[in-house]
C-alpha cells in the first residue's frame, strides 16, 4: 500500500500539473480524490491491513490527500489566471466606434453672456433687477433727462405703442424704477431686451443690453473707472487695455465711453476696430443730478455712476461672430456652437 | 462734422500729425470716426530735374528725357513740348496709380525705354484741362512728393459729434478744442467789410414780430454781384470737407457755415417784394414752396421769414423757391440770425426737413456769431462775386442775451471726480476753451462766465464734466468704491428661470431668441375668433407688418423657427424659448408681461447611431422632459388632462398641464393643418407654459423620507383592461388603496396585439413592497397585493392575465 500511495502521489502530481484548463483540472482531481477515484480504490485495501499498520497508512494517505488538495488549489489559481488571460486576449471592442450620445443642448449666446456678466457684478455685490419691455415714455425718456423735443431723442429711434408708451430703447428705465423702489445705497445690474427702429447689417430692431448702477455717499468717477476696469479684466482677461473717453448721454455727466483694446488684432488695427485698435463696448458716466431729482435722491448727499452695454456686441467679440443677424435667425447650426 | 487738417491750421497753430490730432480729439470727446489722408496716394509722384531732353530717334513728336530724382537718373519718353533741360517736373514713378485708375508701368515706346511719366496738371487731377506738363518752381527739392511741395496734402477728419456740442459743428469750434489741447490761442477775428453806396436800411426794413422765436436778426445787402463759378481755392476748400461747389454766393454761405458754424441765407433781393423783411409765425395752413421744389403746408407754430407779401424762407431750415439766388441775381440780401432751437426742431421734424442749418439751430447756435458771420460772408461775396457791400449792417437784437454765470464749488468738482485740483488749476482748464474766468486767489469756489457759443453749459455738473475732460479722463485715478454692504440675492423667479434653462439644455434643447414683435396672423394657428391671444399690443410705427404686434404667444415664432430649420435641412430639433409675452390690460397704461416657456421637438429621438434603432420623438418624449423639469422645481402635484384648450394641437394627442393652482399650460402634437400652414413637413410636438404660475408653486417639495433598512419585494401583475381605461385611472386606484407597505409602483409594459382581445390592452405593473420596521412575510405581501388587484378588478374591470 505504501508503494501504491507513493505512486498515487507521483501520478497525482503529474496529472494535476498536466491539466491546463479548469475542467481538466477538476477531472484530474475527481480521478484522484473523488468517490470513485484512485485514492478511494487504494483505501479499499485498508481492510486487509493489520491494526498496527492501519493508522500509519491512514495518516500517510491523509497527508498525500492534503498535499494533492493543496496542489490542486495552487494549480486552480494558476489555470484560472491563465484562462482569464486567454479570454481577455481574445476579447476586443472597437473603441473608435462612436458612443451612444444624446442631443446636446445649448443656451443662446445672449443668455450665456448675460449670465456671465451678471455673475461678475453679483460677485461685486450688485443685485439683478428687471423691468417691463413695453415702457412708459416717462421712465424711458423723461425721467432720464430726455424731455420731449430734446435732440438726444434722435440718438434712439423709437417704436411707439401710443404717445405715452414705447418699446424701451434701453435698459436705463430700470434704473429709474429701481431707484424709486430702493433708497441708497443701491447696486443694481439690469439685463434686458430693448428695441430700436433700425434694421440693417449692423442693427436689429430688437437687441439686448445690460445696465448697471451704483449710488452711495462719496462715489467718484475714479470708482466708476475702478469697477468697470475690474469687470473688463474679469470678462476679457487681465492683459486687455482699457480707456475711458468723454462722451455724452443725457442721463449721466460726466459721461464716458469705454473702449477696450481690440480683441481681434490686439490693438494694431484691423477691420473690426476700423483700424483704430480700440473697440467701444460700454457707455457710462456719473448719474446726472436731473435723474436724481426725478427719483427724489438728494444729489448733494449722494453720487453714483451708471453704465450700459450691448450684449450682442460683446457676444460677437467673445465668440468671434461676424453677423449680428445670426443671433435672431435661430439656425440650430449656429445655436449648437455655444 | 467733417474738418480739414489744413483748414484747422488757419485758426490754430499746432504741431500734431493728422493721426495724433485724431487720437487727441477722440480722447477729448470729439470722436473721430474716420480719418482720410488726402493726396498721399500720390506720394510716388516726385520732383525730378530734366538732365537732358533729346528728340526720340523714331518718333517726331516724342522726346527722350533723362530725369534726375536725386539718387538716380531714369529715362522717360515724353510727348509734351513745353519742357527743356533743367526744368523741374512731376515724375510719376513706375507703380503710380494716377486719377482715373491709370497705372504707370515700365514700357518701351518705339524702342526707347520709359521708366515713368512726366505729368500734366490734368493727369494729376489738379485741373480740368491744362497745356503741356507741369513745370515746378525752380527751388523744389528733388525726390520729394510733388503734392507735399505744392502743399496739396490734407487730412479729412470725420467727427461723430454728440448732441451736446453744437459749438463744434464748425472749424473754429474744433480749432478751439485743439487750441486748448496744445495750449495755443485761437485766431478768430471780426473784420468789418468795406462798405459803399446807399445804406442798406434805405433798401430794406426789418421787423421781428415774434421775438420769442427770433431774438436776433441781422442782414446786409450786397449790390452788383455776378453769380458764377467759385474760384479754385474755394472749391478745393469745400471739397476737402466733402461739399460740392454750387455757385460763388451759395458757396460763400456754405463756407462760412462750416467755418464759423453759423447758418446764413442769401436771398435774391430783387425778388423780395416791398423791400421788407418780417419774421413772424406762419399762418395756419399757409402753403409755401421751399427751394427744393416741395410745397409745404405750414402751421402757426412755424416761424417764417416774409417779404412784403408772404413767406420767403422757413426760418432756420430752408429758403424759398421765390427768392432763391440764381444765375441772374445781382443784389444779394444776406441773412444772419438766431432762431429758437425748439421751434426749428419742431418744424424740421414735422416736415421731415433735416438741413445743415436746422441741425445747428435746433442744437443751439451762437447768438453773438450773428454779426461776425454776416461780415465774414459779405466780405467773401465781394471777393469772389464782385459788387459792393451797402453801408451799415441791419442788426435787430431788441433784448441782448445776458451771459450766464455759474459758480463752481471745488469740493464738488473733486468729490465727483476723485481728484484734488485747486482753484487755479480749475480756472486754467476752463479758460483754455474760452470760458470766462479770472485767475486769482486760491478759493473754495470758481466763478465762470459762460460764453454764448456753449449753450450746453447750464449747470455746475456741466462744468465739472469740462474740468474732467480737459484734465483728461486717463489722469483720473482708478479706485474701488467704499460702499455699505447690502444683500442682493436674485429673486426666486430669476433663479428658477436659470434653473429651467439649465434643465432644458441638459435635456438636449437649444435656446432660441425670436423678435418680440410678430405678424398679427392668428388664423394659421386655427385660434378661435374670441381667443384672447388675438387681442394684442400693436406698434404704431412698425418696420413691417410682419413685426407689427407684440407677441401674445411664443408658439407662432417657435413654429416659424422649426420651419426655417427644416428649410435648412436640419431634421432633429429640440428647441426652447423662455421670454415674456404681452397682452393689453384694461385700465392699465402698460400691457401685462408674463414669462412663458415654449419648447418643441421634432425628428429623431436620439442622434442617429449605429448602436440603436432609429426612433422618432412622440408626445411622451416632451412629457418626460416636462416631468423632469417639474421634478427639479420640486413640483409634485402635476395633472395631465386630455381636455385641450388650444386649437393648434391634434385633438387626441394633447393635454392641459395642471398644478395645484390649476392649468399652467398645454402640451401636445401640433395639428396637421397648422403644420401645413407653417410649411412644416414632419410631426412637431410643443409645450407652452405660463412660468409665473409655475414659479408660484415651485420649491416647496415633500419633506425628507427616512430610508428603510429592510429588503424590498416586488410583485408584477399584467392587467387586462378596456382600451378606454386611461393609465391614470389605474394609477389613482392603486394610489387610493396602496397602504403603508407599498413603496412605489411602476407601469413597465403596455401591450396590445397577439393574445390580447380586440378593444383591450395589457398594462404590466410592478409594485414594490417594503416596510420601515421589519422584513415583510410572503403572506403579508400577498394580502396587500391582492387588495390592490381586487380594487382594480372592481373599479376598472381589470382582469389578471
Amino acid at each position: 500500500m505504501r508503494e501504491q500511495l507513493a505512486e498515487l502521489l507521483e501520478q497525482g502530481r503529474s496529472a494535476l500539473m498536466a491539466a491546463d484548463t479548469a475542467d481538466a483540472l477538476q477531472q484530474a482531481r475527481v480521478a484522484l480524490l473523488g468517490k470513485k477515484g484512485s485514492m478511494t480504490g487504494i483505501m479499499k485495501g485498508m481492510g486487509r491491513m493489520t491494526a498496527e499498520e492501519r493508522p500509519v497508512i491512514g495518516a500517510l494517505a491523509n497527508k498525500i490527500k492534503v498535499e494533492l488538495e493543496a496542489l490542486f488549489e495552487e494549480r486552480a489559481a494558476i489555470v484560472q489566471q491563465q484562462e482569464m488571460q486567454q479570454r481577455l486576449a481574445s476579447e476586443r471592442i472597437d473603441v473608435t466606434l462612436p458612443g451612444r450620445t444624446h442631443a446636446r443642448g445649448s443656451k443662446h449666446p445672449v443668455t450665456l453672456v448675460t449670465e456671465e456678466i451678471c455673475d461678475i457684478f453679483a460677485s461685486l455685490g450688485f443685485g439683478v433687477e428687471e423691468g417691463p419691455e413695453v415702457e412708459q415714455d416717462f421712465y424711458n425718456f423723461e425721467a432720464l433727462n430726455m424731455p420731449k423735443d430734446h435732440p438726444a431723442r434722435d440718438m434712439q429711434d423709437t417704436f411707439y405703442i401710443n404717445d405715452d408708451v414705447v418699446l424701451r430703447t434701453h435698459t436705463s428705465p430700470v434704473q429709474i424704477r429701481a431707484m424709486l423702489k430702493h433708497a441708497p445705497p443701491v447696486r443694481v445690474i439690469a439685463p434686458g431686451t430693448v428695441y430700436r427702429r433700425d434694421s440693417d447689417i449692423t442693427h436689429t430692431p430688437m437687441f439686448h443690453q445690460i445696465e448697471g448702477f451704483l449710488v452711495d455717499r462719496h462715489i467718484t468717477f475714479g470708482d466708476l473707472k475702478g469697477v468697470l476696469t475690474t469687470f473688463i479684466t474679469q470678462f476679457f482677461g487681465k492683459n486687455v487695455g482699457v480707456r475711458f473717453r468723454p462722451s455724452f448721454f443725457p442721463f449721466t455727466e460726466p459721461s464716458a465711453e469705454v473702449d477696450i483694446q481690440c480683441v481681434i488684432c490686439g490693438g494694431s488695427g484691423c477691420r473690426v476696430c476700423k483700424k483704430s485698435g480700440w473697440l467701444e463696448i460700454l457707455g457710462s458716466g456719473m448719474i446726472d443730478p436731473e435723474v436724481f431729482k426725478s427719483v427724489n435722491y438728494d444729489s448733494e448727499k449722494y453720487s453714483g455712476f451708471a453704465f450700459g452695454m450691448g450684449i450682442e456686441r460683446i457676444a460677437m467679440l467673445k465668440y468671434g461672430v461676424n453677423d449680428l443677424r445670426l443671433f435672431f435667425e435661430n439656425d440650430v447650426r449656429f445655436l449648437q456652437q455655444f | 462734422m467733417i474738418v480739414s487738417y489744413n483748414w484747422l491750421k488757419e485758426f490754430v497753430d499746432f504741431d500734431l500729425t493728422a493721426e495724433e490730432l485724431s487720437h487727441r480729439l477722440t480722447m477729448a470727446g470729439l470722436e473721430v470716426d474716420a480719418l482720410e489722408l488726402l493726396g498721399s496716394e500720390m506720394d510716388s509722384v516726385i520732383v525730378g530735374r530734366l538732365d537732358s531732353v533729346k528728340p526720340h530717334p523714331d518718333a517726331d513728336r516724342l522726346t527722350v528725357c533723362q530725369v534726375v530724382t536725386g539718387d538716380e537718373t531714369v529715362p522717360v519718353v515724353c510727348g509734351a513740348t513745353n519742357h527743356k533741360a533743367g526744368d523741374l517736373v512731376a515724375l510719376a514713378q513706375v507703380g503710380t496709380r494716377l486719377p482715373g485708375d491709370f497705372k504707370i508701368k515700365k514700357s518701351k515706346i518705339r524702342g526707347q525705354v520709359s521708366m515713368g511719366m512726366l505729368c500734366s496738371k490734368t493727369e494729376l487731377g489738379l485741373a480740368e484741362a491744362s497745356e503741356g506738363i507741369l513745370i515746378l518752381p525752380p527751388n523744389s527739392p528733388l525726390g520729394k512728393p510733388v503734392f507735399d511741395v505744392l502743399g496739396l496734402k490734407d487730412a479729412r477728419l470725420e467727427i461723430g459729434l454728440t448732441p451736446n456740442r453744437p459749438d463744434c459743428l464748425s472749424l473754429v469750434g474744433v480749432a478751439r478744442e485743439v487750441a486748448a489741447m496744445v495750449n495755443r490761442s485761437l485766431a478768430l477775428q471780426h473784420r468789418v467789410p468795406e462798405e459803399r453806396g446807399e445804406p442798406c436800411s434805405d433798401s430794406v426794413s426789418i421787423a421781428i414780430e415774434d421775438q420769442d422765436l427770433c431774438p436776433r436778426y441781422g442782414a446786409r445787402l450786397i449790390r452788383g454781384v455776378t453769380i458764377g463759378p467759385s474760384p479754385e481755392w474755394m472749391v478745393k476748400k469745400l471739397e476737402a470737407i466733402g461739399l460740392r461747389s454750387i455757385n460763388n454766393v451759395v458757396d460763400v454761405t456754405n463756407l462760412v457755415l462750416m467755418e464759423l458754424g453759423h447758418p446764413l441765407h442769401a436771398f435774391d433781393y430783387d425778388h423780395m417784394r416791398g423791400g421788407r423783411v418780417v419774421i413772424k409765425r406762419a399762418g395756419e395752413g399757409e402753403t409755401f414752396t421751399t427751394l427744393d421744389g416741395q410745397v409745404r403746408v405750414l402751421r402757426s407754430e412755424d416761424l417764417v421769414i416774409c417779404d412784403g407779401e408772404g413767406p420767403v424762407a422757413l426760418a432756420g431750415i430752408m429758403g424759398g423757391e421765390n427768392s432763391e439766388v440764381g444765375p441772374g441775381t445781382c443784389q444779394v440780401l444776406l441773412e444772419s440770425a438766431y432762431f429758437n432751437p425748439a421751434t426749428v426742431r419742431r418744424t424740421s421734424k414735422r416736415l421731415g426737413m433735416h438741413t445743415e442749418a436746422s441741425h445747428r439751430f435746433e442744437r443751439g447756435a451762437d447768438v453773438n456769431m450773428v454779426p461776425i458771420a454776416l461780415d465774414r460772408a459779405a466780405a467773401l461775396i465781394m471777393e469772389v462775386a464782385g459788387g459792393t457791400v451797402a453801408q451799415g449792417m441791419i442788426d435787430c437784437y431788441p433784448q441782448p442775451l445776458v451771459e450766464r454765470r455759474i459758480v463752481l464749488k471745488l469740493s464738488r468738482v473733486n468729490g465727483v471726480l476723485g481728484l484734488n485740483l485747486n482753484a487755479n488749476e480749475v480756472r486754467s482748464l476752463l479758460q483754455s476753451i474760452g470760458l470766462g474766468v479770472q485767475q486769482g486767489e486760491q478759493s473754495e469756489t470758481v466763478s465762470v462766465l459762460i460764453p454764448t457759443f456753449r449753450p450746453d453749459l447750464e449747470r455746475e455738473i456741466d462744468l465739472i464734466e469740462e474740468v474732467a475732460r480737459l484734465h483728461g479722463y486717463d489722469k483720473i485715478p482708478v479706485t474701488m468704491p467704499t460702499s455699505q454692504m447690502i444683500c442682493h440675492r436674485p429673486e426666486p423667479a430669476q433663479r428658477y428661470a436659470r434653473q429651467i434653462r439649465n434643465t432644458m439644455v441638459g435635456g438636449g434643447f437649444s435656446e432660441i431668441v425670436n423678435y418680440s414683435f410678430i405678424a398679427s396672423e392668428w388664423d394659421r394657428l386655427l385660434l378661435d375668433a374670441d381667443d384672447q391671444r388675438r387681442h394684442t399690443v400693436r406698434i404704431l410705427n412698425p418696420l413691417t407688418e410682419e413685426q407689427s404686434v407684440m407677441r401674445s404667444s411664443l408658439v407662432p415664432s417657435m413654429l416659424e423657427t422649426v420651419a426655417r430649420n427644416r428649410a435648412y435641412r436640419s431634421t432633429d430639433l429640440r428647441l426652447f424659448e423662455l421670454r415674456p409675452v404681452f397682452q393689453p390690460q384694461d385700465g392699465e397704461l402698460l400691457p401685462h408681461e408674463s414669462l412663458r416657456l415654449c419648447a418643441a421637438i421634432s425628428g429623431r429621438r436620439e442622434p442617429l447611431c449605429w448602436a440603436r434603432a432609429e426612433e422618432f420623438v412622440d408626445f411622451y418624449d416632451l412629457k418626460g422632459q416636462l416631468e423632469r423639469l417639474f421634478a427639479g422645481l420640486q413640483l409634485t402635484k402635476v395633472s395631465w388632462e386630455a381636455r385641450h384648450s388650444d386649437s393648434f394641437y391634434h385633438p387626441g394627442k394633447s393635454c392641459t398641464v395642471g398644478l395645484a393652482s390649476g392649468s399652467v399650460g398645454t402640451l401636445g402634437e401640433v395639428h396637421p393643418q397648422v403644420l401645413k400652414n407653417f410649411s412644416i413637413d414632419q410631426p412637431v410636438f410643443i409645450m407652452d407654459l405660463d412660468l409665473s404660475a409655475v414659479f408660484a408653486e415651485a420649491g416647496v417639495g415633500r419633506p425628507f423620507q427616512a430610508i428603510s433598512r429592510f429588503p424590498d419585494i416586488c410583485r408584477d401583475s399584467a392587467l387586462l383592461v378596456d382600451e378606454e381605461v386611461d393609465a391614470g385611472r389605474v394609477f389613482s386606484v392603486i394610489e387610493e388603496v396602496r397602504g403603508a407597505t407599498v413603496e412605489d409602483f411602476t407601469l413597465f409594459d403596455l401591450y396590445r396585439g397577439a393574445g390580447i382581445p380586440q378593444g383591450k390592452k395589457s398594462l404590466a405593473i410592478r409594485v414594490r413592497y417594503r416596510s420601515a420596521e421589519k422584513t415583510l412575510t410572503d403572506e403579508e405581501i400577498s394580502a396587500a397585493h391582492e387588495r390592490i388587484i381586487a380594487a382594480l378588478r372592481k373599479r376598472v374591470g381589470a382582469e389578471i392575465r
